[in-house]
């Protein structure tokens, strides 16, 4: 089964996360590679994706025309994917055990920043025509 | 440069697509493979995946022990991944204007459906998480 693990934040949040201290952000990125790693070995990794900083992000709509209509205005409390990691796995829960490892890794200081992840199952063909 | 475009939605909006009729769904979906096709066909396809409903959406966090603590609830407008795309183009500007093609998917009645778009740059791996 196949899940996709997805780490978001806030603006706020991503500012916070720009005035860690560089070893701090070492060690947490050392976390996830491990994660990564290990996640290759035991034959669970799909695949894993960073995203660019929240600032870049555009809303785009079709006009009447076709032609694009960006906006790059978002609420305050909006909670921009961050990143993700896409897992195929025996059973739900070792998605979440997954999910809880990478909420684990190290944050300012060194403690778990407890970050929440969502884990979301993909849709089957007959969910998305039903 | 690769973008990921993202289509999101609150369990409102779940719950009135919920309502869309047989032949209003059948037109998204033939759209939406139609578009799969088109990006394939252009060679700027990297990649598509639509989500399972909201209702079976979870959020996990570390408990002391190391064991996941999950949870299932979110806030009214909390706005939920329901599918993307990414793809490989030369710049943003080809990327929201394939972009603003998924917006104009036939929504309920045939007409265009006009839903934002989050169009984000996508980076490469692990080495990138870090912004």
């Amino acid at each position: 089964m196949k899940y996709i693990l997805l780490m978001s934040g806030s603006k706020a949040g991503v500012e916070s996360y720009l005035t860690w201290p560089q070893r701090d952000r070492d060690a947490h990125m050392a976390v996830l590679q491990t994660i990564g790693k290990e996640l290759t070995a035991s034959g669970e990794f799909v695949t894993t994706q960073g995203l660019a900083a929240p600032h870049e992000a555009k809303l785009v709509r079709g006009e009447k025309g076709g032609l694009p209509v960006t906006d790059g205005v978002f609420p305050e409390s909006k909670e921009f994917l961050l990143g993700y990691w896409i897992v195929d796995v025996k059973t739900t829960e070792r998605a979440y055990a997954i999910a809880g490892r990478i909420s684990a890794a190290a944050g300012p200081g060194g403690e778990p920043t407890n970050m929440p992840i969502e884990v979301r199952a993909f849709a089957t063909y007959a969910e998305a025509k039903s | 440069m690769k973008f990921i475009l993202m289509m999101t939605g609150t369990k409102s909006d779940y719950d009135q697509y919920a309502k869309w009729s047989k032949e209003d769904l059948q037109r998204n979906v033939a759209f939406m493979r139609a578009f799969s096709k088109e990006l394939k066909d252009s060679g700027v396809f990297v990649s598509t995946e639509g989500l399972a409903w909201p209702s079976e959406a979870k959020l996990v966090r570390s408990g002391k022990d190391g064991e996941p603590v999950t949870d299932g609830i979110f806030p009214e407008s909390k706005e939920f991944l329901a599918g993307y795309w990414i793809i490989d183009v030369e710049s943003p500007e080809q990327a929201y204007r394939i972009a603003a093609r998924a917006s104009a998917a036939p929504g309920a009645g045939g007409k265009p459906g006009g839903m934002p778009i989050e169009v984000r740059q996508v980076l490469h791996g692990h080495a990138d998480l870090g912004l």
